[in-house]
């Protein structure tokens, strides 16, 4: 088992650094097949003020005046020594000005990962030991969930907290209730793969035996789902969790910018819209880095964890397909 | 003890018209949905006769009436109107995002899959990158690369989403590949093009269908969510994701983000239960 362990962490290490530089590669590929030359068009437009002699130090950095191929290889070896490059609005290092915002992202990321928990275990719950009409109800829930954008979420929430009862003042974006119905919008959405999934689970633990015989003992419900099933059925959904981080950070980008916060996801939108690419890329291989490291650590500490997997030979023999569980598990 | 019974005779159209019977009350209010809503998008013009781009400024600001279901947006249009109106280019995006998804992502799951070896490693990579990307921001990139226009919207969250159509292929192509009647139609002599055809193709297709129908719901939210930041078509295109993005502007007037929104959480809710119902009866 040790020796199996370590040898599929290790492939899954080396297959994490490969996604990680094509990701990088492919976002490289993508936002280079633009049409038209927007990074000559920034640099030349006076109105970003940049000296010819800036121009001439950019375009030489960056490699702008030789082949794509040339520009991506040597952007590449600039990324693995952690070199991301240069903004073409500000000027400033690309690393210095995402991790400026980083913070507020990080917070809101966490504080809806929080609220999607919640809620995900609550209607898991309630799904199982509410009155069964209570019950159906919610186990329309993930559906439902999963029909609102975060952005019809979150400007409902400014509507009637906001503007409606003064709660919060959209303008103190950063602060505690402002911060916690940012989390609310974006936490619904990502809630709904977690609550599937739990559902499923715990509907399947309550059907075997060590349950049943538990309950003739005499368990009262609510110990019966606190010591018995809440564990293994909350297991498998570590890996659906790890695989919500794509959704917190892509959501990032509206959640933020409807609320007027300062993080990655209004810094994404305000790069698309003055074409500052090097920040949109390196914007897109973080996020891509950091699904991909949250992944493996899930993959890696699953095992650990529930002693009933066995690592098999094949990709991902110790977890489920992400997104096909969340689909075949349905209910 | 009777005599048992000689057994019903059941001829196919009764056969299917149990089948029918079965189908849950809520599928059968999901369809007529969905099939509003296509119709909506088809022929606009039998549903509302107010004009979704001209509008009577005395009326703006109107609240939801019997004259307009929808109430008036700022410029005295009908906000019915413009919604049943921008259905068309709101659905039609998801079908296009859905078509790409599913014709590359599809593609390169089969290879994948049917080849195997050195093939599905490469492939199985590069499809890794496709999931590691968050879905949303590949679709902006995409976009931003692409220009801002409701079609490019669409190429961008079918490209975004060719990734879990890629996996799931290849997963379906290996479960069948594995099946005997498989082996069997080998060992008869089948070619692989005539197995792949006739049996893996089909057995797979069922799976990427559910999936299709889930991903079109899903479409329309990624899409409403690029117009809402501003790239996909300018007003006066009435996509729904675009109107509630103006109606945003107006917080004395919420039914401008209330209606366009709900339609679109009935129609996406719709799509899913469909979705559902087939991976049920599967």
């Amino acid at each position: 088992m040790n020796r199996d362990y370590a040898k599929y962490a290790l492939r899954r290490v080396l297959q994490a650094v490969v996604v990680i530089l094509l990701a990088y590669m492919f976002t490289f590929v993508v936002i280079s097949v633009l049409p038209g030359d927007p990074v000559t068009n920034t640099l030349r437009n006076p109105q970003n003020g940049f000296t010819e002699e800036e121009i001439t130090r950019i375009v030489a950095y960056y490699g702008l005046d030789r082949p794509v191929y040339v520009q991506l290889w040597s952007s590449l070896s600039r990324f693995v020594v952690g070199d991301l490059g240069v903004s073409l609005r500000s000027g400033l290092p690309v690393t210095r000005q995402v991790g400026e915002v980083l913070g507020s992202t990080v917070v809101l990321a966490l504080s809806a990962l929080g609220v999607a928990l919640v809620l995900a275990f609550g209607t898991a719950f309630g799904a199982q030991y509410l009155p069964r009409r209570v019950g159906r109800l919610l186990r329309a829930f993930p559906s439902l969930f999963l029909s609102m954008p975060n952005f019809v979420i979150g400007l409902v929430l400014i509507n009637v907290f906001a503007f409606q009862l003064g709660l919060f003042q959209v303008i103190d974006s950063e602060g505690g209730l402002a911060t916690f119905f940012a989390a609310v919008a974006l936490g619904i959405p990502v809630s709904a793969r977690v609550t599937e999934v739990l559902i499923a689970n715990l509907d399947h633990e309550a059907g075997e035996e060590y349950a049943s015989v538990a309950r003739s003992r005499g368990l009262g419900r609510t110990r019966l789902f606190l010591r018995h099933l809440l564990k293994p059925s909350s297991l498998p959904v570590v890996t659906v969790i790890a695989l919500t981080v794509g959704e917190l950070l892509g959501g990032a980008v509206i959640t933020e910018q409807i609320f007027g916060r300062t993080g990655i996801g209004s810094l994404v939108e305000r790069s698309v819209t003055t074409q500052d690419l090097p920040v949109l890329q390196a914007i897109v291989t973080l996020a891509a880095i950091v699904f991909v490291v949250v992944n493996l650590v899930a993959d890696l500490v699953y095992p650990l964890l529930d002693p009933r997997v066995r690592l098999g030979g094949t990709t991902s023999a110790a977890r489920p397909e992400p997104r096909d569980l969340a689909e075949v598990v349905a209910p | 003890m009777t005599a048992p019974a000689p057994a019903p005779v059941v001829s196919t159209t009764a056969l299917r018209r149990s089948a029918v019977r079965r189908v849950p009350p809520a599928v059968v209010i999901s369809f007529a949905l969905v099939a509003f809503v296509l119709l909506w998008s088809v022929v606009p013009g039998l549903f509302t006769s107010h004009d979704p781009a001209v509008g009577v400024p005395a009326d703006k600001f109107l609240g939801p009436s019997g004259a307009h279901w929808f109430g008036t947006d700022h410029l005295g249009r009908d906000l019915f109107a413009r919604v049943v109106h921008g259905s068309a280019s709101s659905v039609s995006s998801a079908l296009i995002a859905v078509a790409i998804a599913v014709l590359v992502g599809g593609l390169i799951g089969l290879v994948a899959g049917f080849v195997g070896g050195w093939t599905d490693t490469v492939l199985a990579r590069l499809v890794d990158v496709f999931l590691a990307i968050p879905e949303f921001l590949l679709a902006v990139i995409v976009v931003s690369s692409l220009g801002f226009e409701t079609t490019n919207a669409a190429i961008a969250t079918g490209v975004s989403a060719v990734g879990i159509f890629a996996r799931v292929m290849r997963s379906e192509v290996l479960k069948t590949g594995r099946a005997v009647f498989v082996e069997a139609a080998y060992l008869q002599g089948g070619s692989r093009w005539h197995i792949l055809t006739r049996h893996v193709l089909p057995n797979a297709s069922r799976s990427v269908l559910t999936l299709a129908v889930l991903q079109f719901g899903y479409s329309i939210l990624i899409i409403a969510s690029l117009a809402f930041l501003g790239y996909g078509d300018p007003p006066p295109a009435s996509d729904w994701g675009l109107l509630i993005s103006v109606g945003k502007d107006y917080p004395l007037a919420p039914w401008l983000i209330y209606a366009p929104a709900l339609v679109m959480i009935a129609t996406v809710l719709s799509v899913n239960r469909i979705s559902r119902w087939l991976r049920k009866t599967d």
